[in-house]
């Protein structure tokens, strides 16, 4: 009984730390580059803010010669659901379409790397570039058809 | 787009640019049609550019930031956002081969009521040096000898069907923070409900990693303190024989018995002969792991059975110093739990990220 009582105690006063925890955490904002540890006495003081989700990157490589249409890009990144994510575009040379690209995918940042730039490279680029806690590499190849005029092709 | 993907491999680092590459690009040369699996990288809070570097390869990264929080933990963060049917875990020091994903692929689809399966060490590791080969001949001796109930559903490489994963309550991120039993705790568990896990020898991988004496150490004494506290000795032992601590630590009771006897011996002796009491101990010890070196010499020849003799010699005694440490631990402060501020977090269900370490629930 005792003992019960005393583990009864002891969850209620886990549980106000973690209440307190969650108070301390809500009035924070969520910060670019934000990187925090695991609960401890830093972040209930306050000193180290918290989000309630992980920051998602979209890493979209477009190799060198590869032309994608903006359609085909838009419509892979809106696969990704409604939350919000930061879109990274890697592309070997500046492709011809770029300004088209740019304006359909209006958030993305561009990394333009020297024509020649391996895939693998692109993905390590843009991968150091990448604000996300959780990043997805969507290849070119894997983007979703989107009509006839959306087609992935390579020039010749 | 990637919902007709069959499998999810989930690999768990920290600070494994020496052998990532090579993991990774092993993953990628699978027979397997690239379209059917994905390939997520969870970095545990590396500080030598690991995620970047898996970014080469993978289909998804996911970095964990802060203190670092142990492969369960990081293995579960990457289930959680798999899209395949099965989940295969890899380390990030294992070299699979083309065949091992389709191999276990239709080792389940042949077998329905099979719902893990795990691969096993081959003979050939990558690193020459003796440490390396030591540990790998060691860990293979017991693969090879396994005949118990249960396997090790993470290490070096193993895939459970997705659905049992989550039913099972996934790998327990509390008491395996750090020490890499996790897959034997998660094994035991599907045991215990009646799931069915296999122990393959056929399916062989090859270690990357160099090891030392020091790191073998480190790593004997780790898997046998939380042998003895967290998991108990005489249970996993009849589910997983096979597991290294187990053939260190066979031969432990014995020897101490040996030493005893020569220890009183010596003391009766007006002019005890210290060599040969030495000797005559060091051949006792010798008889005792006649198998294992028999094992060695089958493998590699009697003057690598010859050179590993004082690094086994050592990590037995780690191994046995683990456990007493173990044992001590459990009686005096219980099991491996986190700190309460943590538990209290996880209790309220907390939604953060990184998210709270959570227990595995059976």
């Amino acid at each position: 009984m005792g003992v019960g009582g005393t583990e009864d105690l002891q969850r209620s006063d886990r549980a106000s730390q973690a209440h307190a925890f969650a108070d301390a955490i809500v009035t924070e904002k969520p910060e670019a580059g934000d990187r925090s540890s695991f609960p401890s006495p830093n972040v209930v003081n306050g000193s180290d803010s918290r989000r309630r989700t992980p920051r998602v990157s979209v890493i979209v490589v477009l190799p060198e010669n590869h032309v994608v249409s903006p359609d085909r890009l838009a419509q892979g990144l809106r696969a990704h659901g409604d939350q919000p994510v930061d879109v990274v575009v890697a592309c070997a040379g500046q492709p011809t379409n770029l300004a088209a690209l740019q304006k359909s995918v209006g958030d993305a940042q561009f990394l333009l790397a020297p024509a020649g730039t391996s895939t693998e490279d692109l993905r390590e680029l843009a991968m150091r570039q990448a604000p996300g806690d959780i990043v997805t590499l969507l290849r070119a190849a894997r983007l979703p058809e989107s009509g006839a005029e959306a087609e992935l092709f390579t020039r010749t | 787009m990637s919902s007709s993907r069959r499998l999810s491999v989930i690999v768990p680092v920290r600070n494994s640019t020496d052998t990532l590459a090579r993991a990774l690009a092993g993953i990628l040369s699978s027979e397997l049609p690239r379209d059917d699996y994905e390939v997520i990288v969870v970095d545990d809070a590396s500080s030598d550019g690991s995620s970047e570097l898996a970014a080469r390869y993978a289909d998804t990264v996911v970095r964990l930031t802060g203190r670092t929080s142990g492969p369960a933990y990081a293995r579960n963060r990457g289930s959680e956002l798999a899209q395949g049917e099965v989940l295969v875990f890899i380390d990030p020091d294992t070299l699979v081969r083309p065949d091992t994903l389709p191999r276990m692929l239709a080792t389940l689809a042949e077998h329905p009521t099979l719902d893990a399966i795990s691969a096993s060490h081959d003979g050939a590791p990558a690193a020459r040096n003796l440490a390396s080969q030591y540990w790998n001949l060691l860990r293979r001796f017991g693969e090879q000898r396994q005949t118990g109930t249960s396997g090790d559903v993470a290490s070096p490489c193993a895939a459970i069907r997705r659905n049992v994963f989550y039913a099972a309550g996934m790998f327990d991120e509390w008491r395996f923070g750090t020490a890499p039993l996790e897959g034997i705790e998660l094994g035991e568990r599907l045991e215990d409900s009646g799931r069915n896990v296999l122990s393959s020898r056929c399916l062989e991988v090859t270690r990357l990693k160099q090891s030392n004496a020091r790191s073998l150490c480190r790593e004997v004494w780790n898997r046998s303190i939380l042998l003895a506290r967290s998991l108990g000795y005489h249970r996993t032992l009849a589910a997983v024989p096979g597991e290294v601590a187990f053939t260190l630590s066979r031969t432990g009771a014995p020897a101490f018995a040996i030493a005893c006897a020569f220890a009183l011996s010596a003391a009766f002796l007006r002019r005890p002969n210290l060599p040969v009491l030495i000797t005559i101990f060091l051949l006792g010890m010798l008889a005792l792991d006649l198998q294992a070196y028999l094992f060695f010499v089958r493998e590699r020849g009697v003057r690598f059975a010859i050179g590993a003799a004082p690094l086994l010699l050592l990590l037995q005694g780690t191994s046995a110093l683990g456990l007493c440490a173990g044992w001590l631990l459990r009686d005096t402060f219980g099991d491996r739990a986190p700190d309460a501020a943590m538990q209290a977090y996880a209790e309220v269900g907390l939604e953060t990220w990184p998210p709270v370490p959570r227990a595995g629930a059976g």
